[in-house]
């Protein structure tokens, strides 16, 4: 064999490759043997990869296409989610990283809403995560010269703190005076234990006497006179507060009858207790946990544990224990991954706030799980914006895709029958095809989705909103097919299909169009990228598929606001970004299949 | 050529009418009962008896219990002699509630036009005569990515740029509120409020138009008396504007009439998005705000000034061009 053929040829891949940055050498062949070797097809695909420009907008675009048509599979959206504590959080990963000097030397940890606080040994405070509350609040500004911090909680919106001579500290949001400490805080006892719930704050000094400030309504908390003086320990959750009394039993500190005061009557000699939402959670001397109140989100499904519980602690909507043997259990709700505690053992002492678990181990080191934030940044309403961008494009693309599907068959059929049979099916095709052209894009499907689809589910709505693109973008193309059909109409193969008898529908469909595909692609590619922008502007407008189901165009929806351009800039731009890369590559894609199917076209 | 016109124009009005059935049997399948609407402000401050009373009145009034091409007929004989029907948004004649946002859209758009115009064709022209060099391309590629991105980005990126972060122009709106001076003053601060929203019509337009004006100028520079003018020795600038871009006007010109038709029809996304009164936006409200008189009349507008525009595109090339006339 000669030698060229025992050479090693690099891959296809690195052909494509090195085609793509303009490095490949092409072959030179003598005109004979290319025009043996190359259909027309082939010419094609090599003038458009040959074309860096839209071979990158090719890459670009199979990227992002195959990442919002595979991601939705690990990345399911519930439609129906909603978190006010999660709302317009900044893109970052950092809500539980804990600073380097904290490690070690733990003396008190909490989770706030979308932050963290810890004070050290030594009674430093440090402050982690997303702080900042709005433009000119930031939890980071911690009050200075606080003296020794020996315990911190963190609320949603604020952080309290107690240093080691009983003396109260807070900053944070204020709004609600839960940072404006009550004058007689210092009159009843020295202060043993702060809880700052949900724009609530709380104090409880060691006469068992319990303060409160702050926004009292929306947790619905009251210490009743007779309640004041026994109580040893308060926790709050987001909605409601329990305590603890010196005697071992749980008293629920609220006015309405919630779920979280149906308190076991025969509980007793409880060591510690726990909330979240409306769900209470007790540890007996024993070690058994008993659970109550609303356990819709799993509260209730208390793992099998390895020894005695010893501690526990609630988040949001779920519950961490710690057993005498230093493991960690956690259960509840778990769309953050907070109730996946790690396999550890040595554990001493264990946080949790809201999505944030922290445990500390006998070297003052923590370990966390839970949430860490969000890649994207979340919504008006806390949901994760990377999610919904996944989801949304899959339903942006989906719709674009079938509109242009339906439009081209309309277009193919139409133009096809309309070139070829000429004379009163042409003429009355011809104004069918202008009828349809001359109504108003957007004002005609805004209305129609007003009229169809006000009446069924939301499925049937997408595939109507589908369906009107469809229909009303048919005539451009159908007009270019008709104008090829009638080029071709005359050549040899259809007069020779005609003496063989062929049916019409045969000539048209099997004979004709095959040889005006390339057109027909062309402009299908460019009507793919018109559909996904008008699916986009007519969901922007309200008009289009309905919040909550997520598409990029009403992502996009009520952004034109001041306050989210400037201050929740990652609501809108990750959208409008994404949207742009694609068309700008459908587009670009559209111009070099021209380009390689009609090489004189690359002159204008 | 008046034959023609004359064979276009009986077209024109079948295809109207042809629209306007289908657009007002859609309106007409919509939900919700009219009379009761018009009525329903007036429920509990009189007896049941004379509300039932006023509401049948009403039903009456309205003609809902006529068979629906009774109604059609009335309808248009209505449209016919003006009476555009009546909106119960903002409890006003069709005709009323339409004239201010028309000026606004009509104010906005000749400037709209102007500016892309102006812009677009001595551009076209540029990057025709030098194509393939390094500015054409960087021209081609922004226009590709004019005529991709979505006009309500390009608005949201201008906002961000211009009001929020340099704080220059307004964020929406058409008039200072509370605003006092002269006419002259008050021109200037519409004009302030409008520099926003007429950048991001002149961007959106930008893309597609410089393509098309590049595209017909390639195409006229490539004739046969453009290679003679040449070898005449004429002057570049003569070649260019006289015998090049005159011809090339022939396809250019139907985008400009097109323009001109748009004046009147708004951008329902720039409008929106910047809080403008305009047609655009009237009929944004209309919508959401279930007006469908509003709606059912704009609707009409907008086909009548399609249809008439692809009349006047027709015969503007027979116009321009004395080769094309048209003499069927």
């Amino acid at each position: 064999m000669s030698k060229k053929n025992t050479e090693k040829k690099p891959s296809s891949f690195v052909i494509m490759l090195k085609r793509l940055f303009g490095i490949h050498q092409k072959e030179t062949q003598d005109i004979f043997t290319e025009e043996q070797v190359q259909s027309p097809m082939r010419t094609v695909v090599r003038n458009f990869m040959d074309n860096k420009l839209a071979m990158t907008a090719l890459i670009v675009f199979l990227a992002i296409f195959l990442f919002v048509l595979i991601a939705p599979v690990f990345m399911p959206i519930d439609l129906s989610f909603q978190e006010g504590t999660q709302a317009n959080i900044a893109p970052g990963r950092d809500m539980m990283k804990i600073p380097k000097e904290l490690q070690g030397n733990i003396a008190s940890i909490d989770g706030g809403s979308t932050f963290g606080v810890g004070a050290d040994t030594n009674g430093k405070v440090y402050v982690w995560g997303k702080t900042k509350i709005s433009e000119r609040i930031d939890l980071k500004d911690i009050p200075e010269d606080m003296g020794k911090i020996v315990q911190v909680s963190a609320g949603v919106d604020h952080i309290l703190a107690l240093a080691e001579d009983g003396t109260v500290y807070s900053w944070g949001n204020d709004r609600l005076q839960q940072v404006r400490l009550p004058n007689d805080i210092y009159r009843e006892g020295k202060i043993i234990q702060v809880e700052a719930g949900y724009q609530l704050s709380m104090a409880v000094t060691d006469e068992g006497y319990v303060h409160v400030w702050g926004n009292e309504n929306i947790n619905d908390v009251r210490v009743k006179r007779k309640q004041q003086g026994t109580i040893a320990k308060v926790v709050a959750s987001g909605d409601s507060v329990i305590g603890l009394t010196e005697d071992g039993e749980v008293v629920h500190l609220g006015r309405s009858e919630s779920d979280i005061d149906k308190i076991p009557e025969d509980l007793e000699n409880v060591v510690d207790i726990a909330a979240c939402s409306t769900t209470g959670a007790a540890v007996t001397e024993d070690g058994e946990v008993v659970v109550w109140g609303n356990t819709q989100k799993g509260q209730g499904n208390v793992p099998e544990m390895d020894g005695k519980v010893v501690q526990i602690s609630g988040g949001r909507y779920h519950f961490t224990a710690l057993t005498d043997t230093g493991h960690v259990y956690s259960w509840g709700d778990n769309v953050y991954g907070q109730s996946e505690a790690p396999q550890t053992e040595g554990i001493t002492n264990i946080y949790t706030g809201y999505y944030q678990n922290y445990a500390v181990d006998q070297d003052g080191n923590a370990q966390t799980w839970g949430l860490k934030g969000y890649l994207l940044g979340s919504d008006e309403l806390g949901r994760d914006v990377f999610t919904r961008l996944v989801n949304g494009g899959r339903m942006t693309i989906t719709i674009g895709a079938v509109a242009v599907i339906i439009s081209t068959i309309i277009a193919v059929i139409v133009g096809g029958i309309s070139g070829y049979c000429g004379g009163k099916v042409d003429i009355v095709l011809q104004r069918v095809m202008e009828v349809v052209s001359s109504i108003p894009f957007i004002p005609f499907a805004m209305i129609l989705t007003v009229v169809v689809g006000n009446k069924v589910s939301e499925t049937m709505r997408i595939f109507i909103i589908m369906l009107i693109l469809g229909v009303l973008s048919w005539p451009t193309l159908s007009r270019l097919v008709r104008a090829q059909v009638l080029a071709e109409r005359e050549s040899e193969f259809v007069t020779a299909a005609k003496a063989m008898g062929v049916s019409r529908v045969s000539i048209i469909f099997r004979h004709i169009i095959p040889n005006v595909i390339s057109v027909i692609i062309v402009t299908a590619t460019i009507d793919f990228a018109t559909c996904m922008l008008t699916e986009a502007t007519l969901s922007w407008l309200g008009f289009g598929v309905k919040l909550p189901r997520p598409t990029w165009g009403n992502m996009l929806y009520g952004a034109a606001d001041s306050v989210v351009i400037q201050s929740y800039w990652w609501r809108w731009v990750f959208p409008a970004l994404l949207l742009s890369i694609c068309v700008i590559c459908i587009n670009t894609i559209g111009d070099g299949l021209r380009d390689a199917i009609d090489p004189k076209s690359n002159d204008r | 050529m008046l034959r023609y016109i004359g064979k276009r124009i009986v077209y024109i009005i079948g295809v109207f009418f042809l629209i306007s059935i289908i657009m007002f049997t859609i309106y007409n399948s919509i939900p919700g009962d009219r009379a009761l609407t018009q009525v329903a402000p007036i429920k509990g401050k009189v007896s049941a008896e004379t509300f039932d009373k006023m509401y049948q009145d009403a039903r009456e009034k309205l003609g809902l219990d006529d068979p629906l091409p009774v109604r059609y007929v009335k309808w248009m004989g209505n449209l016919l002699t003006g009476d555009l029907g009546y909106s119960t948004y903002y409890r006003q004649d069709v005709v009323e509630v339409m004239k201010t946002p028309m000026m606004n859209t009509v104010f906005i758009n000749i400037f709209a036009t102007i500016l892309a115009l102006g812009i677009t064709i001595p551009l076209g022209i540029f990057c025709a005569v030098r194509k393939f060099s390094k500015f054409d391309n960087i021209v081609q590629v922004l226009t590709i990515v004019g005529y991709s991105v979505p006009a309500f980005v390009i608005g949201l990126i201008f906002i961000y740029i211009f009001a929020v972060k340099l704080g220059w122009f307004p964020v929406s709106g058409m008039n200072s509120p509370n605003f006092q001076g002269n006419a002259w003053e008050a021109f200037l601060d519409r004009m302030y409020h409008l520099v926003l929203p007429l950048a991001v019509m002149t961007c959106a337009a930008l893309g597609g138009m410089t393509r098309y004006v590049r595209a017909a100028m390639i195409d006229a520079l490539r004739m046969d008396y453009v290679r003679t003018a040449r070898a005449k020795g004429l002057k570049e600038k003569v070649v260019i504007y006289s015998h090049a871009w005159r011809n090339a006007l022939l396809p250019v010109i139907t985008l400009i009439f097109g323009w001109f038709i748009g004046i009147f029809g708004g951008s329902i996304i720039v409008e929106q998005m910047f809080q403008l009164n305009g047609m655009g936006r009237l009929y944004w409200v209309a919508l959401m705000n279930q007006d469908y008189d509003v709606a059912l009349a704009m609707q009409m507008f907008y086909v009548i000034l399609s249809l008439v525009g692809n009349l006047i595109i027709d015969l503007s090339y027979g116009i321009v061009d004395p080769r094309v006339r048209i003499n069927k």
